[in-house]
Order: structure tokens, then C-alpha cells, then sequence
């Protein structure tokens, strides 16, 4: 894929812990292109998250490329690194990670003032991304105040505000019931298509793979499989899952 | 249905023992581990542990050490405590008084002298020859030269020396004396021959006092036909450098003396005289002796310093009682002058209260932290099923382990520093002799280790254990969130309350109790010295109760500065108004502290510039003018004024004219001055007369011939207003009457005070008053004196003067660094630092553990919010922005931290002046009014704040180096 929007090839990442080294990835490859809805199965401890962190600038990898829009980000500097994460990449956590101490509101105005919008624009954009994720009548109540849905919806509200081109989900419906999550998942896929954000999230739901327009699926530390568009070419049982001889999932 | 298999662990039946030991065991273990795995926690609690517990172990240790050795030293150094006579002219009696005195168990030995006179130059005098006064006798070419003559044991001469510089020996064998260099000098002029030790000459010995009354003031009343003494060779020759000595007050004399007597004295052996030799002394010549008591030292500090002066009075009383004609002249004023100023200087220690109990609150707030960090810790051992009484007696065991070590070297630093100290007293870092020997007579009082122990870690480890339980109890019922508005609002009742309280109580105490002393009080004594630092205790109190309520406006303030955030740090602005709205315990801890440590730093710094600046004003009051000049030898005062002003540089000069007299009871010293040189040359205060200028008070003076200036005491006394008439009597054995009062006086610059006594002037009477000279030199002929006052010209050479006035007459002690060499403070000072190096050295303490508690907090605040921060840069905030946000968010804190504390210090040491004074000073010599050190105070604030700001540098620079990731991935 000659243009792709963001290109991986031999991502490793190793961490020593105790004397022992851990390989988290080992020579992952991969490609997205611009505007598509990328799935990343795995189980835990696959390295889901780490591939995501480093996508997102926010870890670096031990070896390999990652290019985006044609340059590697690795060989950025840290100032350029800032700015990649704040105007490239809109991150929503699992943990949410809302800064307890502001409003709905205030958390959504985060990047934007860090990104040098002045208060003033900064709370009416805020107030219209929270209105645009359904929470109009929440912009004053603090985190602990919301339900773990309008929080992730806060988060959503977060992660678009500087209006990125790469939207990264760590198994965004994660700590939510079903029905939240499935919210949640259309809200991001409503959102990701009307601002032609591309979109990599992980989860361990199958019913959320839907919306995705390819699924990557990662063992190990290694992606086996990057071309698939359903569970079915997945070959979800035998694949994502570890079972042991009774042919129970582990 | 699947059958539910219940876990039952295989019990196994121990002994209670064994199950005590193991549950020691095992929970000794996790606190050995807790104490091990936070060793910077566990330092800094120690450090302020073992910090506060030295200092007072210090205060107990050094003040009972110096006590003992101050009290052995200054006893020592006097010659005798106490001299006996009788009024009854009866050897007998004497002999028998010696014997009973030298039995008293507090005597340590009684010896022997006979003060008489001594003549020289007397051979060919006639009868009728008149000598009387000495410097204006019959015949000035060949005068006969008078002086104290002391027979004297070698004994109470070896006692006597210790005062005596001497050239030549002191001890004195068949045919030897020992003259002062005054007599020296005096015979010098009259043989015209140089006298040194070995010389020969005549002398006779006759009774010692000429009752000019009865106008024995020729040769032949004084009946030396027997008692002369022919051929005695000069063993020595003495300068007298002494300190409060019997000898000085039993013939009279010292420095400032105009006819300083111990100064124009001889000493003659009475080891050498025959029975005969005494008989016809005492029988013939009515030379009569005195005891001279020396005390045991142990005997007299036996149940402390406070009580020596009554210790010797006792013995007074004992010999009094059993002599009713006995009189005893007892050194007790020296001994309570002794007392006061060893209870002023220790009371000064007290002035490091406020380091101490910042440094128990530095060390109660780092525990608070570190029971803070470890919530999780709590839950962790919760949610593996310990007990609560568990959980607390492993922190309790921590903390205890803790004070134990803390107790340990606070003793050990508390010996080590009271053995220290005195060297600082003496302005070195390290004495070894006075180390070696404070090491070895070290006094160690139980009880007050004892007490302070208790008062200290008692309380700390009480409040330590009511944080852990508040924190466990936390963890279990969350519900408690529900009741914390009320209990909030119960906390700030009490605490409003106990404030309130507080202040009513050092108000009343201050208005009743230090008021009522003051008031009554000419000198500071140690009742007001007590009740100063009783009041200083509680004012210290209203202090941190003021500064948490101060912390409560500070973070108000905080919390409503957006607009000066958006004005001065722009789009970070958002950010430290968020952060300060937040606000909660440990910044208010935080705020508490700091305001706290502004406001005692500039307390300390403004009472010590204030009593530098108060001491240093004083001292050039007692002075008096650009130039003092005291002769230890009585000069023509005329003369001596015209030489001195003939010195280039020397603008104008006088001298005081004065003599001895009584106002009906009162002794007073009358001072003969020429007003408008007075008013000219001397350094007046708007204060120094009641109610009048220096410049009214001496032009009336001058205009009156029979005016005089008395103290207000004497107005007061004989309610005499201006133009009423006093009569002032035993003036030379006459009196003058008709004197008007033309002004009430305070102090004089040069004389000190007109009523009370100063030590740092050391006058023998309290008295004086001012009259013009003429009263005294037309009216009773005495032409000389001793104390002279001089202006200088502008950029005159002092150095080129003073050396001018010595070539004029060797005998002068010129701008004297201290006018009374014997003031016992000097003394005392040697062994306690004085208050203005423990204020420069509270101050610095107090400095480095507000940098301490500020570094250890901003680690805390900075630590819990490392979350937050990771956040901020995964989402693309920058790593310098961040880090400028929080340097910006801590001197945002810092400076209105600072603008609160260092008016509320102001306001403080204004306070503190009111009730401090008897801590600093002997008695208000001049107002004491507040002098800011703005260097100093601005040094002092400057590094505190630089301080902070550069140490959390790196503290901020720790808590950012992480990875974002595993920022994020920590904290669920």
C-alpha cells in the first residue's frame, strides 16, 4: 500500500523487568489507510495497548518504523512529538483518565488550551462537542458526578476537540455495560466518519468488531492477521482465544 | 448442582505465648521493612524528632551545667563575699566572732585586715601642718602623699590578688609592701625618682578615716609616732582590674571613681607584725580589723543559682543575730545582680521557642504525609483481612520504633551541644577546654529528660496514632465522607474557640500579671524576666493560631486571583486557578507552614535588628558624646579640658565635677557641669528629661546659678515640682541649701540613668543630680575629676586624638568598649551566647526547616498529582509547559504566602517588643522602639523564597521523569 496514511514494520518493543527481558511486540507490521475503522483484537498481554501507545507518540518502540503520513516518528523530536499528539491523535482511555478536579466542560477545554485557543473559544467549542456527544446538561458536573458512560462520552469529547486525523480507542467500552459500550462504539464510528478521522481501537467484544472495516488481530506481540473484514475470516474461535484441551478459552 | 467446597484451613492450637510472639514477630518484621524501604521519610521524621528533642535536652543539660560552672567561676573570681565589723572597738570580740563565722558550714575561710591609712613623705611635718584636702595641702612642693593602707594576712592576700595585676610580687615577707601604681606615681612626683619593686622607703600606718567634721585635718590627730615603719622595700606594685570584690566595697574606689581609693592603696604584711606591733595598732592607733568570708561555692549554689543571694543573707542573719553589733556587708547585690542577669541570659535561650516548635510541627506534618502516601497501603492490608487494631499497631510500632531512635540521639546531641554552646558564647565554633570541661562536670536532671520526653514524643506519638486511626477508620467507613461538613465545622468551632481563648489569655495574662511588674519595676529582676517568657510562650501560641487562620485568607485569596493568573501567566492562567481551587488539607498545611515561617522569620529578625540597634543606640548614650575620657587618676578638670581641646580634631571637651552627698535618705552623687557644653558636646535625647528639651532644661540651668536637675524618682519622692527648693546635705560635711529645681531628669547621655541601677555604668550610688560646676569647684574647692566628655569635628582622626590624650596623661581609657569592665553580663556571657546569636541562629533553623517542609510537600502535592500530569502530556501537552504551570502555581502560592506572613510578622514583633524587653536589655535605658534590618530581613526572606524555588527544581524534575505509560497503567 503505496499511500498508506500510517505504515508499522518491524515494531518490537522489550521492557527488562527483574533482570528478565519481556517482549511485548516482536516485529509487528502493518499499514492503515486514511479514514478507516481498524479493530485490534487480542487477548491480554498481546501488546494491544502498548501498539497503541506508540502509535499515539506516547511510548516509543525498542526498534522498527512507524510512519505517519510518510514520516517517521521516530525520528522526531520530543517538541514535535508534543505537537503530534496534541493536533494528530485524539486518545480516549479505557480508565478514562479525566482530571478530577474539572468540569465536563473544562476537561473537554484541556487540549484546546493546550493547544493556545483562548478560554473564551475554547468553552464554547467544548460546549458544542459536549452537546454533539449528548451531554449539553452535564458541562458543569465533575467527574465523579457522571456515570462511566457520560464519562467516556466526556472523553470522546476530549480526544476530537483539537480535531485529529487518528483517533485511538484503548478498548474504549471496556469498564461499560453492553448497551453503553455499543453507544459508545456508535457514537465513535458516527464521529469518525463525519470528521474523515481515522480510527484504531482494541476490544475484547466480537460484537464490536462490526463497525470496523478491517480487523488486526495480534498474539503474541505479533500481528497475524490484518486483512480480515469479519470475525468469520478470522477465524475468531481458534484464533483470538487460547483454549486448553477440554476446548475451554482460557 | 455442584457442591460448594467451603475453604477450612487446618487449625493448629498454639500457646497464647507462642501466638503473642508470633504475631511480634511477624509484625516486627513488616515494621522493620516499612522503616527500611522508606528511609527519606523515616530521615526526615527522625532528623525532627531527634531535632526538637536535642534542643531541649540542650536547654535542660546546659542550663543546669552552666549554672553549677557560672556560679563556681563567678565565686572563684570574687576575693570574698562578705566583711565583718563591730561597733564595738574590742578585740575580744573579734576573736570571737571569727571563730563562730569560721564554723558556719557555708564558710569556706575568714581572715584578717586592718584598714588604716598609709603616709609617706611624712618625716619633718609639724603638728599644725595641714594636709586636708590632700591636693591642696599646706605645702604642694613637698607634700605628704595619703593612701588606703591594708595590713593584711598573706592569706587574704593570695584572695585579694586575683583582682590585682602586679608587677613584681604579691607576696609579702618581714619589711615589704605592696603599692598601687597610682601611689606609684604619686611618690614618683614627690621623691622625683622612678619607683619600681625593690625601691625603699618610709611609711607610717595611722587610723584609717579623718573626721573632717571635727576639722581633723591637720597632722597631729593622727598620732603616727608609733606605728611608722622605716626602710620597707616595694615587693610589687599592683594595678587594680577588678570585678564586684569585697575589698573595692569595703574601702570604696572603683572605675569611675573620682577618688577612686582601691586604686591609691598600699598593702602591708600582718604576718610580720608582732603581738606588740597589733597592740599598739589596734590599742594605740584605734586601727580596728574586719572579717573577710570567703564562702563554700558548693555550699552556696547547693539548691541553685536563684538562690544564692538569700543563701548569703542567711549567713548575714546567723552572725547578726548572734552579734547585734555586728555589721555585715554582704556582695549579695553582685550575686543578685548575678542571679538576674544568668536568668536574663538563660530566658533569652527561650527566645528559640519558636524554632522548636516549628520544628515539632515539620516533623508532625511529615508524618501526617507519610500516613497520607501510605492509604493504599492500608487498604492493601485491609483487603487482605487485618484487623484494624493490626494495621494501627504496625504503624504505631513504626513510629514508635522511630521516637526510640529520635530519643536516643537527641540525648546524645543534647550532651554533645550544651558541651558546644559555651564556645559560641564566646563567639569561637569550638573551645576545646571549655568542651572538655562542660563534658566532664556535665549535670544531667532525670526529671526533665523525663518530662520533655514525654511532653514531646508523648504528644507526637498520640498524634500520630489519632492520624493513623482517622486514616484506618477512612478506609472502612467511607460514610464518615457523609458527616465530614459537620465535623469540618466542629473542627473550626474549636479551633476559633481555642484561638479566641488563647488570646484572652495572654491578653489578661500580659495585662495583669507582666503589666503589673513592669510597672512597678526599676530594673528587670527575674520575676518579670520569668514573666516575660511566660508570656512570650503564649504569645507564641496566638502566633500559630493567627498564622493558621491568616492560611485560611490565603487560600481564599488564592482560590480568587483568576484574573491576576489570566493577567500575568496567560493561557496557563486556566490551569493555576483550577489547581488553586482545589485546594485542600495539605495545602493548607502547606500555606499554614509557610505563613508561619515568614512570620516567625520576620519576627525573629526584627526583635534582633531592633536589639542590636537598641544595645548599640544604648551604648553610645552611656558613652555620651564623640570622645569619653576617663583618668584612672583624678586630673585638674580645667586643664585637662583645655589640653584636650587643643587637640587637632577635638572640637569641644568637659568634665564632670563630683562628689558624693545625700538628699534626706538617699545617697546621691552630685554632678557639676557646664550646661551649655553639656547640652553641646553630649548625645541628648528627646526623652531624656520629663516633659522638657535637653536644650530648656540646660539653658535654665545655666541661667540659674542654684538650680539643679533631679531624677523624677526624687521629684516623686519629695513631690518637689520645678522652682521648689531642696537642700542637698553631707557635701563634704556641709550642706547646701536653697537649691531650685529647674528640671526633672530621666537620663543624662554619658551618665546613664538619674534613678535605678544600671550595671553597664556601675555607680555606687542610683542617684544623681546635675548642678552648675561652680557649686562645686568655687563652692567646695574640688577642682578634680575623673570623667570627661568631647565632640570630634566632622572627619576628625580618632586614632590621632586618642593617642594625643594618652601622650597628655597615660592614665585614660578613652570611648571605653565597656564602661563597667565588671558588669557581670560580660561574665556570664562567656558561658550563654547572648539573645541576639540564638535570634540570628533560630532565625537560620527556622529558614532551613521551612525549605525542608516546602521540598517535602511539593513532593507530596507534586506526587499525587503525577497522574494528572501524565495525562496532560498524553493528550499533547508539552513537558516544559507542564513544569512551567507548576513553577508558576508554587510562586503564585509562595508569594502571597510571603505578602501575608511578613506583615503578620511585622505585627508580631511589634507585639513582642511590649513584653520582650526583660529578655533583652537590663532595665530601658533609652525607649526601645522598633529598627527593622531591612538587608538582613530582605536576605533572610530572599533566600527562603529562592530556596524553595530552586529546590523544587529538581523536585519537579524527579516527579516528571517517568514514563507517561506506565503513569497512566499505575493508577486505576
Amino acid at each position: 500500500m503505496k499511500d498508506a496514511f500510517v505504515s508499522v514494520s518491524n515494531l518490537s518493543k522489550t521492557y527488562a523487568s527483574k533482570g528478565e527481558t519481556l517482549n511485548i511486540l516482536s516485529g509487528t507490521s502493518f499499514e492503515i489507510s486514511e479514514g478507516e475503522l481498524i479493530c485490534l483484537l487480542g487477548t491480554s498481554g498481546s501488546g494491544k495497548t502498548t501498539t497503541l501507545n506508540i502509535l499515539a507518540g506516547i511510548d516509543r518502540p525498542t526498534s522498527g518504523e512507524i510512519c505517519y503520513n510518510g514520516q517517521n516518528i521516530n525520528e522526531w523530536t520530543l517538541d514535535y512529538l508534543y505537537d503530534y499528539r496534541l493536533r494528530e491523535i485524539g486518545f480516549i482511555f479505557q480508565e478514562f483518565h479525566l482530571l478530577e478536579h474539572l468540569t465536563s466542560l473544562e476537561n473537554v477545554m484541556v487540549p484546546l488550551l493546550l493547544n493556545d485557543w483562548e478560554e473564551e473559544d475554547s468553552r464554547e467549542r467544548a460546549f458544542n462537542l459536549l452537546k454533539q456527544v449528548g451531554l449539553a446538561n452535564k458541562t458543569m458536573n465533575l467527574p465523579n458526578e457522571l456515570s462511566s458512560g457520560e464519562k467516556q462520552r466526556v472523553c470522546v469529547a476530549r480526544a476530537i476537540a483539537n480535531n485529529p486525523s487518528l483517533l485511538i480507542a484503548d478498548e474504549p467500552t471496556g469498564t461499560l455495560d453492553s448497551k453503553t459500550g455499543d453507544d459508545i462504539m456508535k457514537l465513535l464510528q458516527g464521529i469518525s466518519k463525519k470528521n474523515k478521522m481515522t480510527m484504531v481501537y482494541t476490544t475484547h467484544d466480537p460484537y464490536l468488531t462490526k463497525i470496523a472495516s478491517r480487523i488486526f488481530v495480534i498474539q503474541k506481540g505479533r500481528i497475524v492477521e490484518s486483512n480480515a473484514k469479519n470475525l468469520e475470516e478470522v477465524g475468531y474461535d481458534n484464533i483470538i482465544f487460547e483454549k486448553n484441551n477440554k476446548g475451554e478459552i482460557l | 448442582m455442584k457442591e460448594v467446597k467451603r475453604f477450612n484451613p487446618p487449625k493448629k492450637e498454639l500457646a497464647l505465648h507462642q501466638k503473642l510472639l508470633n504475631i511480634l514477630s511477624f509484625n516486627l518484621h513488616l515494621i522493620f521493612k516499612n522503616i527500611k524501604n522508606r528511609k527519606r521519610s523515616t530521615v526526615i521524621i527522625i532528623l525532627g524528632l531527634t531535632f526538637s528533642l536535642s534542643v531541649l535536652y540542650t536547654a535542660s543539660i546546659w542550663s543546669q551545667t552552666s549554672q553549677k560552672i557560672i556560679a563556681d567561676d563567678y565565686i572563684e573570681s570574687l576575693d570574698y563575699e562578705m566583711y565583718v565589723e563591730s561597733w564595738q572597738d574590742d578585740i575580744e570580740i573579734y576573736n570571737d566572732m571569727y571563730n563562730f563565722t569560721a564554723e558556719d558550714p557555708l564558710v569556706e575561710q575568714v581572715d584578717w585586715i586592718f584598714p588604716a591609712i598609709a603616709l609617706f613623705n611624712y618625716e619633718g611635718k609639724e603638728d599644725n601642718y595641714t594636709w586636708f584636702p590632700e591636693d591642696n595641702q599646706e605645702d604642694m612642693d613637698n607634700p605628704l602623699s595619703l593612701s588606703n593602707g591594708f595590713v593584711i594576712t598573706n592569706r587574704a592576700m593570695d584572695r585579694i590578688s586575683l583582682n590585682l595585676e602586679i608587677e613584681g610580687s604579691s607576696s609579702l615577707r618581714s619589711g615589704e609592701i605592696l603599692i598601687s601604681y597610682t601611689q606609684a606615681k604619686q611618690l614618683e612626683e614627690i621623691f622625683n625618682e622612678e619607683i619600681t619593686p625593690g625601691y625603699k622607703l618610709n611609711l607610717a600606718i595611722s587610723r584609717r578615716i579623718p573626721n573632717t567634721d571635727r576639722s581633723e585635718t591637720q597632722f597631729q590627730y593622727f598620732e603616727i609616732e608609733d606605728t611608722t615603719f622605716e626602710n620597707y622595700t616595694v615587693a610589687g606594685i599592683y594595678k587594680f582590674v577588678g570585678h564586684n570584690t569585697i575589698i573595692d566595697r569595703l574601702i570604696g574606689g572603683g572605675a569611675t571613681e573620682s577618688a577612686g581609693t582601691i586604686f591609691d592603696s598600699i598593702f602591708f604584711p600582718a604576718d610580720v607584725l608582732t603581738s606588740y606591733d597589733f597592740y599598739r595598732m589596734i590599742n594605740w592607733g584605734g586601727i580596728f580589723p574586719r572579717l573577710l568570708v570567703k564562702t563554700n561555692a558548693q555550699q552556696l549554689r547547693e539548691q541553685g543559682i536563684s538562690n544564692m543571694p538569700d543563701n548569703l543573707l542567711a549567713l548575714r542573719d546567723r552572725i547578726q543575730v548572734s552579734y547585734y553589733h555586728a555589721y555585715c556587708y554582704v556582695l549579695d547585690h553582685a550575686l543578685s545582680e548575678m542571679t538576674n542577669e544568668y536568668a536574663r541570659a538563660f530566658g533569652s535561650t527561650n527566645l528559640f521557642v519558636p524554632t522548636i516548635a516549628t520544628a515539632i510541627f515539620l516533623t508532625y506534618f511529615s508524618t501526617q504525609i507519610t500516613i497520607k502516601k501510605r492509604r493504599e497501603e492500608i487498604s492493601f492490608l485491609r483487603s487482605k483481612g487485618a484487623a484494624s487494631s493490626q494495621i494501627i499497631g504496625i504503624f504505631f510500632g513504626e513510629f514508635f520504633i522511630i521516637s526510640f531512635i529520635s530519643l536516643i540521639l537527641g540525648i546524645g546531641v543534647g550532651i554533645l551541644l550544651s558541651a558546644l554552646i559555651p564556645s559560641f558564647g564566646q563567639n569561637q565554633f569550638f573551645n576545646r577546654s571549655l568542651f572538655v570541661r562542660y563534658f566532664q562536670e556535665i549535670e544531667i536532671s532525670p526529671y526533665d529528660i523525663e518530662m520533655l520526653t514525654i511532653l514531646i514524643l508523648g504528644s507526637y506519638l498520640g498524634l500520630t496514632l489519632l492520624n493513623v486511626i482517622i486514616y484506618v477508620r477512612k478506609d472502612i467507613h467511607e460514610s464518615i465522607l457523609v458527616t465530614q461538613k459537620g465535623q469540618r465545622i466542629l473542627e473550626q468551632s474549636v479551633k476559633i474557640l481555642a484561638f479566641v481563648l488563647t488570646v484572652a489569655g495572654f491578653l489578661f495574662f500580659l495585662l495583669l500579671e507582666y503589666k503589673k511588674l513592669a510597672e512597678n519595676s526599676y530594673n528587670y529582676g527575674l520575676s518579670l524576666i520569668s514573666a516575660s517568657y511566660r508570656a512570650l510562650y503564649l504569645f507564641i501560641a496566638v502566633v500559630f493560631f493567627s498564622c493558621y487562620f491568616l492560611s485560611l485568607g490565603v487560600n481564599f485569596i488564592l482560590r480568587n486571583m483568576k484574573v491576576i493568573y489570566n493577567r500575568i501567566f496567560r493561557k496557563s492562567g486556566f490551569f493555576i486557578h483550577k489547581n488553586m481551587l482545589r485546594i485542600r488539607k495539605s495545602f493548607t498545611e502547606l500555606s499554614f507552614f509557610i505563613v508561619l515561617i515568614v512570620c516567625l522569620l520576620t519576627t525573629i529578625i526584627i526583635i534582633r535588628s531592633t536589639s542590636m540597634y537598641n544595645n548599640n543606640f544604648e551604648d553610645e548614650y552611656r558613652q555620651g558624646a564623640d570622645l569619653r575620657v576617663q583618668t584612672t587618676i583624678p586630673v585638674n578638670i580645667t586643664e585637662f579640658e583645655n589640653q584636650i581641646q587643643s587637640i587637632e580634631g577635638v572640637q569641644n571637651a568637659f568634665g564632670f565635677y563630683s562628689v558624693k552627698a545625700s538628699v534626706r535618705l538617699f545617697d546621691i552623687e552630685v554632678f557639676g557641669i557646664d550646661s551649655y557644653k553639656f547640652l553641646q558636646i553630649g548625645r541628648w535625647m528627646d526623652s531624656s528629661l520629663v516633659d522638657m528639651s535637653a536644650e530648656t532644661a540646660l539653658s535654665q540651668l545655666a541661667e540659674n546659678p542654684r538650680g539643679v536637675i533631679m531624677s523624677e524618682f526624687l521629684a516623686d519622692r519629695f513631690r518637689k515640682n520645678i522652682g521648689d527648693n531642696i537642700t542637698v546635705q553631707d557635701i563634704r560635711g556641709g550642706t547646701i541649701e536653697d537649691l531650685i529645681v529647674s528640671a526633672v531628669i530621666k537620663s543624662a547621655p554619658g551618665l546613664g540613668i538619674a534613678h535605678g541601677y544600671d550595671p553597664k555604668m556601675n555607680r555606687q550610688v542610683t542617684e544623681w543630680v546635675l548642678v552648675n560646676k561652680e557649686i562645686i569647684s568655687a563652692g567646695l574647692g574640688i577642682n578634680n575629676g575623673t570623667l570627661f566628655l568631647a565632640a570630634m569635628e566632622e572627619n576628625a582622626d580618632f586614632e590621632y586624638i586618642s593617642e594625643e590624650i594618652e601622650k597628655i596623661n597615660p592614665f585614660t581609657i578613652i570611648n571605653p568598649e565597656k564602661i563597667n569592665p565588671d558588669y557581670i553580663g560580660f561574665f556570664i556571657r562567656e558561658h550563654i551566647p547572648p539573645a541576639n546569636n540564638i535570634l540570628l541562629v533560630g532565625a537560620i533553623f527556622v529558614n532551613i526547616i521551612g525549605i525542608v517542609y516546602i521540598f517535602i510537600s511539593t513532593d507530596f502535592i507534586l506526587e499525587q498529582r503525577r497522574k494528572e500530569n501524565a495525562v496532560l502530556l498524553a493528550l499533547g501537552g508539552k513537558q516544559s509547559k507542564v513544569r512551567k504551570n507548576i513553577v508558576n502555581e508554587i510562586l503564585s502560592f509562595i508569594t502571597t504566602t510571603f505578602a501575608i506572613g511578613i506583615p503578620a510578622g511585622f505585627l508580631a514583633s511589634i507585639v513582642t517588643l511590649t513584653f520582650i524587653k526583660p529578655l533583652l536589655i537590663t532595665r530601658e535605658v533609652v525607649p526601645m522602639t522598633l529598627h527593622v534590618n531591612t538587608l538582613i530581613l530582605i536576605i533572610m526572606i530572599i533566600s527562603l523564597f529562592a530556596a524553595s524555588l530552586i529546590g523544587i527544581i529538581p523536585i519537579i524534575r524527579k516527579q516528571m521523569k517517568y514514563e507517561i505509560v506506565h503513569e497512566l497503567r499505575a493508577v486505576v
